[in-house]
């Protein structure tokens, strides 16, 4: 949740660059709730992106989010569609982590404990947000340094995924992939593009002779 | 930008989040995924975090430009790499990457 905060606040202040409220940058946390997308969208206003542009762009990172919910599926198939529909509604890049190794490592683990996660997640994320709004020009954070924030919390979560031949290549694959469309100018595609592709390389490759390293 | 234009980009981006978000929970919930499909399902997180990672790190347009800044992010992922490996905490790696990348910032710019 720290992550959180040091990422939402910076994300606050651009967002008050283009002229949202707090109260505004707090319920579109709290219904959007997409870091990327939230950082995405004032960058993208404020370079005087086109109105169609920011929404493919913000649209396309954000299809990661179906590689999500489908690993999740499994461990909800017993769980009532109001419970299902709030969880998956707020899932994001960190909670995604937390959760699936809670699930995978932990058969206690509910549903419910999941979406607490998720809730509590969001609540800090959005307060930081309206926090960093209401700030303003007052703190003046460099946004470079901030957001790497982000970039080692997913490096953490990479890390801590079981390493063996089959995981090796999808890491591989998924990073060349990605590498590949932002060289070719399909940035806003590619993380979506780079973890299919590594996905289906892990298939090739199959779990035969996955040895742990 | 307008506030109807605001609300257009708002409404638009939420309901492809919600759709990406919710669609694949209930359309798979409560089936018998194959084999292969439990196969792929259980290799998405790899996936999904290293192409998270490389998106972040690597920046063509930046290497192009100046490959010394292009080159900060990756040198600052070392010390994140080691200390997510100890510790497995992520405030940790968050407070060491950013740590790391404010002192290559430093003497690099």
């Amino acid at each position: 949740m720290l992550g959180y905060i040091v990422i939402g606040l910076p994300c606050g202040l651009m967002e008050n660059s283009i002229g949202l409220p707090p109260w505004a940058c707090f319920v579109i946390s709290c219904t959007f709730y997409s870091g990327a997308g939230q950082f995405m969208i004032p960058n993208m206003l404020l370079s005087a992106a086109p109105l169609y542009s920011v929404i493919a762009s913000v649209s396309f990172v954000n299809t990661r989010q179906i590689l999500y919910s489908a690993a999740f599926a499994p461990y909800f198939s017993g769980a009532s569609r109001l419970l299902s529909f709030l969880f998956s509604a707020t899932v994001t890049d960190e909670s995604f982590g937390v959760n699936m190794e809670r699930f995978s490592s932990d058969s206690r683990w509910t549903g419910v404990n999941a979406l607490l996660v998720n809730v509590f997640s969001m609540l800090t994320w959005a307060s930081a947000n309206a926090v960093g709004c209401a700030l303003g020009a007052i703190l003046d954070l460099p946004l470079a340094i901030t957001s790497f924030a982000m970039t080692s919390i997913f490096i953490c979560l990479l890390v801590m995924q079981k390493l063996c031949k089959q995981t090796a290549v999808v890491i591989v694959v998924a990073c060349l992939g990605v590498a590949l469309c932002k060289v070719v100018g399909l940035g806003g595609p590619a993380i979506l593009l780079g973890a299919v592709a590594g996905v289906l390389a892990g298939l090739v490759v199959g779990s035969g002779g996955g040895d742990e390293a | 930008m307008s506030t109807q234009d605001f609300l257009l980009l708002y409404g638009t981006v939420l309901v492809t989040m919600l759709v990406c978000r919710c669609v694949p929970m209930f359309v798979l919930k409560g089936r018998d995924l194959s084999p292969k499909v439990k196969e792929a399902i259980g290799l998405i997180p790899a996936a999904a975090f290293a192409a998270l990672v490389a998106n972040d790190l690597f920046q063509p347009s930046v290497l192009a430009t100046d490959v010394v800044a292009g080159m900060i992010p990756f040198v600052a992922a070392i010390p994140v790499i080691v200390v997510a490996k100890k510790t497995d905490s992520l405030i940790w790696s968050a407070l060491v990457g950013m740590a790391a990348y404010a002192v290559l910032m430093f003497f690099c710019r």
